[in-house]
């Protein structure tokens, strides 16, 4: 983009571990000027942060950010319990709104998979962080064959998990598991999800067992490769550990380190969801400089 | 639930009995209806207090990675509330492995004791589930896994935030059979220091300690002790119940439930239950040392014997690699590892 383009303007709701993170990405992004990151109290962690970064802040949630509005695009990272009067809100305004929160509102928007139409979404759900690193690659393994039953198993750092996503167990697991049937068409799915407490912390891990029936080995550990290989365009850290066909089961597992920004390397399951937001908000602006 | 002792009565320790949900573990979770029932009644018969039932590792646990239950949640909680008349029915749910949805089921199934667990930092996740079981009216309960990876003063920390997210009953289980007596006594003494409601120990025997973990726990101000007939559990199994139960009668604690009764149950347990009563063999022994979840023996021995390592050696490389229950996925990988560095 050109430097006289009108880069998009931006707000980042919630200021957890996502939140922040998202901010100092936002921050290095080109297309994008980061205008306010918002949170609930004046005395967060999260908003001192913010602020220590240079970014301009506000607490008191969604009112706080309509008085200072309106933006291009808005991301929630808050909590899914509130995503709804969120939307509500800022349906209105013309604004995009990127859920980072584990709601089923929005149109799910998975990078790789189908994020070349999210241009023309103006509410746009990214799942959950497993769902991130999942849905790439099962999608890729269901285009050689048709699944019967997916399981998914991700294990996060406890020290990459707010108090948000502490909450949101039970959406996490709904919205990831009503979004990979979509994704595969695999009418059982289940999800689960493991906090490690181990020192020094562990990445982000996520393992994907799919039954089915009519598995031939060789195009499924390459669909793999080069669904892996798209990711890592926005997502570096992204690693494909172990790939297993065998007796009508793929067994894949993917490990996701965070690079380059602020957050600890272990945090990959932060890096992975806003490097999705960051891509499709980036792609966004263009489509509105044209 | 009463606790307190009046001058002239012994003082009460509640048995909680977790035979049919933590002995999954020893048979790959594979109890059918007909040895539901059997244990269950003959449990209530000798008015165990709490009858818990369920998958190994509780509510919506049944899977690929964890191992597939032979019934359904549904199932064996109906079995098992027809069979009790006296006992009350207990449920485990960890969130992330089980749901809300779960709960909601469960207590429409009758259970009245709800066990919400957390691996031993991770009090955090509970917040929202023990509200759903306060709500839908069951007694709450909260429980630290994995406990012997965090020092005491987190472990009454994180018990604190338990009780304060609405758990009537709060306490550590030793998933690993890592303890020795002082550690429990330590441990439960700054837990019982730091809330207001009873709390709980539930022990595995991979040292030959869970009977006096137990009684560590209780002198040091544990109320509610978790116990299995015949020790019904993976590998080295868990507290044994009709041990517990006489030992706490020559001690001279109070648990309401008659020895007689109590034999029978486990009579039934070892008849019915199980394909050989629970052992401390070698590899058991070395999973309490290297503090590796005691569900993980069936899984680690499988995988030992596919990739051709040592069991022992899978185990300690688990235990340096700190893994917690769930992550069953990491057992290849680390077997793996093993071997290539072989």
């Amino acid at each position: 983009m050109a430097a006289d383009e009108r880069r998009s303007s931006v707000a980042v709701l919630g200021a957890g571990l996502i939140g922040i993170d998202l901010a100092d990405k936002i921050r290095r992004s080109k297309s994008l000027e980061l205008c306010l990151v918002v949170g609930r109290d004046r005395q967060s962690v999260g908003l001192a942060r913010a602020a220590d970064m240079g970014c301009a802040t506000a607490s008191g949630g969604i009112t706080a950010l309509l008085a200072s509005g309106p933006f291009d695009v808005v991301f929630d990272a808050s909590n899914a319990d509130c995503h709804a009067d969120h939307w509500a809100a800022l349906r209105k305004t013309g604004t995009t709104l990127i859920d980072l929160t584990p709601t089923q509102l929005g149109t799910v928007v998975v990078p790789t998979v189908n994020g070349n139409q999210a241009a023309a979404y103006r509410h746009i759900n990214l799942v959950s962080c497993g769902g991130q690193a999942a849905i790439p690659v099962l999608h890729a393994v269901a285009q050689h064959c048709t699944p019967t039953y997916i399981e998914v198993v991700s294990t996060g750092a406890s020290a990459s998990a707010g108090r948000a996503t502490r909450l949101n167990l039970d959406q996490y697991i709904a919205t990831t598991q009503a979004a990979i049937r979509s994704f595969t068409g695999a009418p059982e799915v289940k999800v689960m999800v493991n906090l490690s407490p181990a020192r020094p912390a562990p990445p982000f891990r996520v393992v994907m067992t799919v039954l089915a029936h009519d598995l031939c080995r060789g195009p499924v550990s390459a669909a793999v490769a080069s669904a892996a290989e798209e990711v890592r365009a926005f997502a570096p850290g992204f690693a494909v550990n172990c790939v297993e066909v065998k007796d009508g089961r793929v067994s894949v597992a993917v490990e996701v380190t965070a690079t380059g920004g602020r957050i600890p390397r272990y945090a990959g399951n932060l890096d992975i969801i806003n490097g999705a937001a960051l891509l499709l908000a980036e792609q966004h602006a263009v489509a509105l400089s044209r | 639930m009463d606790i307190s002792t009046s001058s002239g009565q012994r003082p009460r320790v509640l048995i909680h009995d977790p035979t049919l949900r933590d002995g999954h573990h020893a048979v790959g979770h594979q109890l059918d209806t007909d040895q539901l029932r059997a244990y269950a009644e003959a449990a209530d018969a000798a008015r165990i207090p709490v009858v818990e039932v369920g998958h190994g590792n509780g509510l919506g646990a049944s899977s690929l990675q964890i191992g597939q239950a032979k019934l359904p949640d549904a199932s064996m909680l109906k079995t098992v509330r027809e069979a009790l008349t006296h006992s009350r029915m207990g449920v485990f749910m960890a969130p992330g492995w089980g749901t809300a949805d779960d709960l909601r089921a469960a207590v429409a199934h009758g259970a009245d004791v709800v066990r919400i667990a957390a691996h031993c930092t991770e009090a955090g996740v509970t917040e929202r589930h023990l509200g759903v079981a306060r709500d839908l009216g069951a007694e709450a309960q909260g429980v630290l896994l994995m406990s012997h990876m965090a020092v005491p003063g987190q472990l009454a920390e994180q018990c604190a935030a338990l009780a304060q997210f609405g758990a009537q009953a709060v306490g550590i289980m030793d998933s690993a059979g890592h303890y020795l007596p002082t550690d429990v006594a330590e441990r439960v003494h700054a837990i019982a220091s730091a809330v207001d409601v009873p709390v709980i120990f539930h022990g595995h025997n991979n040292l030959s300690l869970a009977v006096a973990n137990s009684l560590a726990a209780i002198e040091a101000g544990a109320s509610i002790i978790d116990a299995t007939a015949r020790g019904f559990g993976a590998g080295a199994g868990n507290t044994q119940l009709e041990v517990l139960v006489a030992v706490l009668q020559r001690r001279g604690f109070d648990t309401g439930i008659g020895l007689r009764e109590v034999l029978h149950a486990a009579d039934v347990a070892e008849a019915r239950l199980m394909k050989a009563q629970p052992v401390i063999d070698s590899v058991s022994l070395v999973s309490g040392l290297a503090g590796v979840f005691s569900g993980f023996r069936q899984p680690v021995l499988a995988t030992a014997l596919c990739e051709g390592v040592d069991p022992l050696d899978l185990f300690l490389a688990l235990g340096e690699r700190q893994v917690v229950a769930g992550q069953e996925d990491l057992i290849a990988d680390v077997a793996r590892q093993l071997k290539d560095a072989s």
